[in-house]
């Protein structure tokens, strides 16, 4: 069920790449919604319900992660860093 | 789901009536002209109500002028990481309380719109009421024709030749507005785009393309009604952004520049015929490069 809604999101996601792009926030609604329902389930379908009406005109918009110690780049880089040591530590 | 799209029913065969009924003395209550009006009508209605979202969208793309250089400045340190800058390109954006982006809401908002409008005119087909499209309306709708085509008929559900001409014809405009377009807006509209976005570009190229090729297998299956509905906003699109390219382009894009030179250009004129009258005015545009943004806002601690 999870896959399917997923599918759906990137389908949306490649029929309107094609237009300038359209989200406040970073992510954008779609790929923040694909990630919630992948982690929550029902309970991230909430979460992007949500996102979503937030993402509106009167909004500013910002940095919106699902989980911010998992998936913001500072510590995507961190990781990263981490892996470079530890091969050269072997 | 029905407690959702019952009062959007009503709202759509509400506006649709109504617009019958104000047409209907001009074009006679059963003409396909005043049907197509009123379809025409509805989704005026609804661009007219979203012009505003459009305004404020396009005053915060001006305001962008001011932010150009912190811009470069992001792209340059994180050229590496896209996501990074991303979000730092947000960041900016929120402390500047400034966003060129529309937003999500708008868009989806409209989806359950042209759904129920869908459901509406499909009911026109099969004879079921939707809302206050019903009674006397709905025998009359159901006859009703564009350029001799039944509204409620489609290219897949109807044997007669008109029909087929006639959703081919509409078809083919939606996908010819729909490519103008996009490619105005790519061409003309955005700003330009270095090696790094070039991946994209070729993307978008693609899409480009493939776009109207979608258009024409899911329009097969729609009753005329609706791909009128579709036509009229992608008209309404192109109309729209045509006028906000040519008069208040996005900062950095092709016919920002355009425009720019132009304005130089009037001015120049103006000074040459009327000296020394306008000489505020004219001297403004002839800054080339950087215009100076009437508002800047200062940096929030």
């Amino acid at each position: 069920m999870r896959k399917i809604f997923i599918a759906i999101v990137r389908a949306y996601q490649i029929a309107t790449s094609h237009t300038a792009p359209r989200c406040k926030y970073y992510p954008s609604c779609s790929n923040y919604t694909a990630t919630a329902v992948g982690r929550y389930g029902l309970k991230g379908f909430a979460m992007a319900v949500w996102r979503i009406v937030r993402c509106n005109p009167w909004s500013q918009g910002g940095v919106d992660y699902v989980d911010e110690h998992l998936d913001c780049a500072d510590v995507k880089n961190l990781l990263i860093d981490n892996e470079k040591e530890v091969v050269g530590a072997n | 789901m029905s407690f959702i799209l019952n009062p959007l029913y009503d709202i759509v065969s509400g506006v649709i009536v109504a617009i019958h009924k104000a047409l209907a003395p001009i074009f006679g209550a059963n003409s396909g002209v005043t049907w197509s009006l009123s379809i025409m009508g509805l989704v005026v209605l609804i661009r007219i109500i979203l012009i505003p979202l459009f305004v404020k969208q396009i005053k915060s793309q001006r305001a962008l002028t001011a932010l150009q250089p912190h811009m470069k400045e992001i792209q340059k340190k994180y050229k590496d990481d896209r996501q990074k800058q991303s979000e730092e390109m947000m960041k900016l954006y929120k402390e500047h309380k400034t966003n060129p982006l529309a937003s999500c809401f708008p868009v989806l908002a409209q989806a359950p719109i042209f759904f129920s409008l869908f459901t509406v005119l499909n009911g026109i087909a099969k004879n079921k009421p939707h809302g206050f499209l019903k009674g006397d309306y709905l025998v009359s709708a159901a006859q009703a024709k564009f350029f001799g085509a039944p509204i409620s008929q489609s290219f897949l559900g109807s044997s007669q030749t008109t029909v087929k001409i006639v959703t081919v014809l509409l078809i083919a405009f939606m996908s010819g507005t729909t490519f103008t377009t996009q490619r105005q807006l790519m061409v003309k509209g955005m700003p330009k785009m270095d090696s790094s976005n070039n991946m994209m570009l070729q993307q978008q190229k693609i899409m480009l393309y493939l776009f109207p090729i979608i258009f024409a297998i899911s329009g097969v299956n729609f009753p005329v009604g609706v791909l009128i509905y579709w036509s009229t906003t992608n008209l309404w699109t192109w109309g729209q952004q045509f006028y906000v390219i040519k008069r208040n382009p996005t900062p950095g894009s092709p016919a920002y520049e355009e425009l720019q030179r132009k304005r130089a250009h009037k001015a120049k004129l103006a000074g040459k015929t009327e000296e020394g009258i306008d000489q505020s005015e004219a001297s403004e545009p002839e800054v080339l490069g950087q215009r100076q943004q009437p508002k800047k806002k200062k940096k929030k601690k």
